[in-house]
């Protein structure tokens, strides 16, 4: 499944185990990149949900005048 | 002729029990027979009674206009007017206990036909487009109705249908504007409403033709109905009881002021409950990107590179330590080898005697004189012959 279908909630559980596993170690060389990568792109998929939610959540206030955030 | 006829067979008929409300009482002077009009209390029909004035006078004494009575009487045709009457011979006032006891066994009877059942009640809409109000006019409950009700919700659009709210032409009254309002569509509540009263004034509130009527309405029914404590039955059947005329305008339709409010507080608490999900969110999202591994990859990178130069400078001890014990083990064999070999001998002057074959000359018999020999030196080497052994 591609990043851009994750929802925010497998991303983020995603990016948990990636943490675990990178802190737990016992991973090889070429692993532990590949799942620090991994852990970027994710990381970046939950912003980007996040900063997506923000956004509508303001914009559809403003629209309706109401105090942003 | 015909009228004869009519007079003969309806002398035929016998005397009947009649139950009914009083309507109007004329005592014309100097004759004996008093003229009654009896009213069916549910419907809009009338009968004229004749009785003697004593019959009235021992069965119901003080009688009044609007008392419910029972009378036997046998049915009269007068030919000269064409007329029918019932002329009674005895009248009995229905007493208020009577009364309340018939109303006790009506409730019973609804009850057990499932009139009250809270299942059939309807909820009356949210938001009215046009209540249908039915009370007594210009009284102190439509005045607290329309008020209430405008105050609370200005745009509200009433139609007022006013009717007798007691007394035997009450009820076909109520019947009629409970009908007219039921068809029509725009009304989509009726309030029935009425000011206190004496339990008398409120029986047309308990009789069963409007109790029924009020079931089989298909518009929710709001019922307001004398004080708070007074409960006709009218008041089990209708779908939602109001205390007073202006409870029900305040049932009836929501405050414009309170909903405003309201849908301001919901407004803000969705927004507060969504912005607070996103800042919960983005701070755990924070949380896990702030951890080393994430943060800061090159932990993993600086490990294993620590661990390797761990590793190379092990490495590079032992191979110091190998060279090392390599360097002093050459240097004894070295040593060793300088001490075995001749040539400190030599240095103290000594010089190696050797046969041309190479072998070491150590006796003078290993050779015989004119031999060629070599001879080494520290210095280096010469050749000789032997002179003389």
């Amino acid at each position: 499944m591609t990043d851009v279908e994750l929802s925010y909630e497998q991303a983020r559980a995603e990016l948990a185990t990636v943490v675990e596993k990178l802190e737990a170690g016992g991973t090889t060389l070429e692993e532990s990149l590949a799942l620090w990568e991994r852990g970027e792109k994710l990381a970046d998929t939950c912003q980007r949900w996040l900063d997506g939610a923000r956004a509508r959540l303001d914009a559809a206030r403003q629209e309706r005048g109401a105090e942003p955030g | 002729m015909v009228s004869q006829k009519i007079g003969a067979w309806v002398g035929k008929l016998g005397w009947v029990w009649v139950d009914g409300q009083l309507a109007q009482i004329t005592r014309r002077p100097g004759t004996q027979v008093v003229f009654l009009t009896l009213r069916d209390p549910s419907a809009d029909l009338s009968l004229t009674v004749t009785a003697h004035r004593d019959v009235l006078d021992t069965g119901a004494p003080n009688l009044t206009e609007g008392a419910r009575v029972i009378l036997h009487a046998k049915p009269e045709f007068f030919p000269a007017r064409g007329t029918l009457s019932l002329r009674a011979d005895e009248i009995r006032q229905v007493g208020l206990g009577e009364l309340l006891a018939r109303l006790e066994r009506l409730k019973k009877l609804l009850a057990a036909e499932g009139l009250f059942d809270p299942r059939r009640k309807r909820r009356p809409p949210f938001l009215p487009r046009r209540i249908g109000l039915v009370t007594g006019r210009a009284s102190a409950a439509e005045r607290d109705v329309l008020t209430n009700a405008r105050r609370r919700w200005p745009a509200v659009e009433f139609r007022v249908v006013n009717v007798a709210v007691q007394g035997p032409t009450a009820v076909p009254q109520i019947l009629d504007a409970l009908a007219v309002l039921d068809q029509d569509p725009d009304t989509d509540v009726i309030i029935l409403a009425r000011g206190g009263g004496s339990v008398e004034d409120l029986l047309p509130f308990s009789d069963e033709a409007l109790c029924r009527a009020v079931f089989a309405c298909r518009t929710p029914i709001i019922t307001a109905i004398g004080h708070e404590t007074d409960t006709p039955l009218v008041d089990l059947v209708a779908d939602m009881r109001a205390s007073t005329p202006t409870d029900a305008a305040k049932r009836a339709v929501p405050d414009l002021a309170e909903e405003r409010q309201r849908i301001a507080q919901a407004r803000g608490r969705i927004g507060r409950a969504v912005a607070g999900l996103l800042d919960r969110e983005q701070h755990r999202l924070d949380a896990l990107r702030s951890r080393p591994v994430l943060a800061r990859p090159e932990v993993l990178l600086d490990q294993r590179a620590a661990e390797v130069g761990a590793l190379r400078d092990r490495a590079a001890r032992c191979l110091r330590h190998r060279l090392e014990g390599g360097a002093a083990e050459l240097g004894h064999t070295v040593a060793r080898l300088r001490a075995l070999s001749p040539g400190a001998t030599l240095q103290r002057g000594y010089a190696i005697v050797q046969r041309p074959d190479g072998a070491v000359v150590r006796r003078p018999d290993q050779v015989s004189p004119g031999d060629p020999v070599r001879l080494r030196l520290a210095g280096g080497e010469l050749t000789a012959t032997v002179a003389a052994s």
